[in-house]
């Protein structure tokens, strides 16, 4: 049996209050954490509207881009003291002190970037979410529900009860008093 | 008690507060002063480019002393974001963005870098950093180290400032192609928000390595490898904690103007004076404590190469330099900043890290010039005839002070584009600080969540 399609409904509030009411409102209608999410134009204490704990990989990323980096120094300077050998001052060839800096900067720089990649998976950019709304950047509060077409009304019951002064769709408000609205 | 600027407590989530950037006036008569300054600056540049070769190494001494304040001023300013993050100082709020908008300027230092390398002589036969490694030191090497603290330091300007631009860009409708690129479809999630928090952290952490190498491999290749008989294990920590003071003066300086001459200015206060204060005394005494280590193991133990090397940089040759350098760096901030109405004032803080900021271009002076200058770097020792001072042309003058304004002007470019104050920490600070009544006095409330 093929999966039921979800449609994304967006529940505009005034207050932080009323978005966790919201939330306590959707868990109770049946909704799951993956259904569920708040768009802000603030970070608001990880936890404020009751959303559940985000377990993220952000440290994992620079320490594979470390390895990554480790790696590649070490084959550029062996590779390079390797393919001419000159002994300077009676140490080794291959002498780890006089390695450590490019080993360092080649680790470094693979860190960095790996970085980069990691904030951009972890943010699940440049996907964002697929409904917006303009009040959002004036403070408004966004939560966003995932449901399928038998959740739709409760969906939609809850934000309403919590309080939502607008309720969007994809086509655009859903509530009787539309105000301006953009989908991205 | 100590409390932030009314205005910062009095921040609305909404409407939401967002912070502009600032609006520069090229009539005004100190931007277009820069602006002179800076065009006298790009003029000599080219000049020194264009007679590349002639008088060799030496006609790039003044320009590296430049390239190193911008490294030891500009490219510390962001620290002071990163580490107030880190030990989550909220009477940072308003001074973050400021400092890491000069990772704009420290970019643009690389201009002077590439020039400059390129007249290092080779590494075989005299004192290097790099055990005569032929594959890329010290020129790729010591450009990859600069390359990786700019990466590491706009990584963390873009996390920082993608909040701001995403909520004022999109305020205003959808966003235009360009936008979208540039701020990769932000909306504000919960996970995008862990993302920036954390992100701003990990890459002020790399910075700061980036920082600290960077320091490292340039002082010792553009400094002590070059002059012969000069041999300090102490002289890198010593020019990043200078750097580092710098970073800071400049930071303080920028906080005054801007409170003097910005629209932005009622964020700033008092409460960053105490801080920052606090830490400028502090790189104030260790500038003593990392010079005299350096200074006292030579002197005791007499060994007359390096005695000869303190003599050219410290003792007699560049001994002006020098002490306008302790003035300014040590003494003057010294005498000052011990007593507390100067450190909790913002006027009389900024005019000490002025004075602080001139010591230090004559402390890079004395260290970069005889270097730069020296002909010959391939002896163990300077011998009994010390060198003469190499003395600034008129052009080499223009140059300092035309890259100083240039690294100014690239500041008032990057705040007129970029919101100068972090629209989304400041806002976030404010939901978590509140001054409320405690028996029959007042107390300062501060939540930190994470």
């Amino acid at each position: 049996m093929a999966a039921e399609q979800r449609r994304e409904l967006l529940g505009l509030f005034e207050e932080p209050d009323q978005a966790a009411d919201a939330f306590t409102r959707l868990r109770e209608a049946g909704f799951g954490d993956t259904d569920l999410e708040v768009i802000s134009s603030t970070p608001y204490p990880e936890g404020a509207f009751g959303e559940a704990h985000i377990k993220h990989r952000l440290f994992t990323f620079p320490f594979a881009g470390a390895i990554c980096g480790l790696v590649i120094g070490t084959a550029w300077v062996v590779g390079a003291q390797i393919s001419e050998p000159l002994v300077t001052g009676g140490k080794p060839i291959v002498a780890v002190p006089a390695i450590i800096q490019i080993l360092y900067e080649g680790t470094l720089l693979a860190a960095v970037i790996f970085t980069v990649i990691g904030i951009l998976f972890e943010s699940r950019l440049p996907d964002g979410v697929g409904l917006y709304d303009k009040r959002i950047s004036d403070g408004y509060i966004g939560v966003s529900v995932l449901a399928t077409d038998p959740k739709m009304l409760a969906a939609r019951q809850s934000l309403e009860q919590a309080g939502a002064v607008d309720i969007i769709a994809k086509d655009g408000s859903i509530m009787s008093s539309p105000q301006e609205s953009t989908a991205s | 008690m100590i409390k932030p600027e009314e205005a910062a407590l009095q921040i609305k989530q909404r409407p939401a507060f967002k912070p502009a950037s600032i609006r520069p006036n090229l009539r005004h008569a100190a931007i277009a002063a820069l602006a002179i300054l800076a065009a006298a600056g790009i003029v000599a540049y080219i000049i020194k480019l264009g007679s590349w070769g002639e008088a060799g190494r030496a006609k790039w001494a003044y320009p590296t002393v430049a390239l190193m304040y911008i490294l030891s001023t500009a490219a510390g300013a962001p620290l002071v974001a990163y580490a107030s993050r880190a030990a989550r100082g909220y009477w940072a709020l308003p001074a973050r963005r400021v400092a890491e908008l000069y990772i704009i300027p420290a970019t643009i230092s690389y201009i002077l870098l590439i020039p400059i390398l390129a007249t290092l002589p080779p590494l075989e036969g005299r004192s290097n950093l790099w055990f005569n490694f032929h594959a890329g030191a010290p020129f790729l090497t010591d450009a990859l180290a600069a390359a990786i603290m700019v990466l590491a330091g706009v990584g963390m300007l873009w996390i920082s400032t993608v909040p701001d631009l995403a909520v004022a860009w999109r305020a205003n409708g959808e966003l235009s192609s360009w936008q979208r690129a540039l701020v990769f479809n932000w909306t504000g999630t919960t996970r995008q928000w862990i993302a920036a928090r954390i992100g701003t952290k990990v890459f002020g952490a790399f910075y700061l390595m980036a920082y600290i190498y960077t320091h490292l491999v340039l002082s010792t290749d553009l400094g002590q490898a070059l002059v012969p008989g000069w041999r300090s294990g102490i002289f890198p920590a010593y020019h990043a904690l200078t750097g580092i003071q710098g970073g800071l003066a400049l930071t303080i300086v920028t906080l005054f103007l801007l409170k003097r001459y910005s629209s932005v200015g009622r964020f700033i206060g008092n409460e960053q004076a105490i801080n920052l204060g606090k830490l400028l005394l502090a790189t104030t005494l260790l500038w003593f404590y990392f010079f005299w280590s350096d200074f006292v193991l030579v002197w005791y133990a007499r060994i007359p190469s390096e005695v000869a090397a303190m003599q050219l940089t410290i003792a007699i040759t560049y001994r002006l330099p020098f002490i306008l350098g302790f003035l300014g760096l040590f003494l003057i901030p010294f005498v000052c900043l011990i007593f507390n109405p100067v450190r909790r004032n913002l006027w009389s803080l900024a005019a000490v890290g002025g004075v602080t900021l001139v010591g230090l271009v004559f402390d890079r002076i004395r260290l970069f010039v005889p270097a730069m200058s020296h002909p010959d770097p391939f002896h163990h020792s300077l011998g009994t005839n010390l060198p003469d001072a190499f003395g600034p042309s008129a052009l080499d003058i223009v140059f300092l002070i035309g890259w100083i304004a240039i690294m100014a002007l690239a500041f008032i470019w990057a705040a007129s584009r970029l919101p100068v104050l972090g629209g989304w920490e400041l806002r976030h600070g404010a939901m978590l600080r509140r001054e409320q009544q405690f028996m029959k006095g007042h107390v300062y409330v501060l939540g930190k969540p994470d």
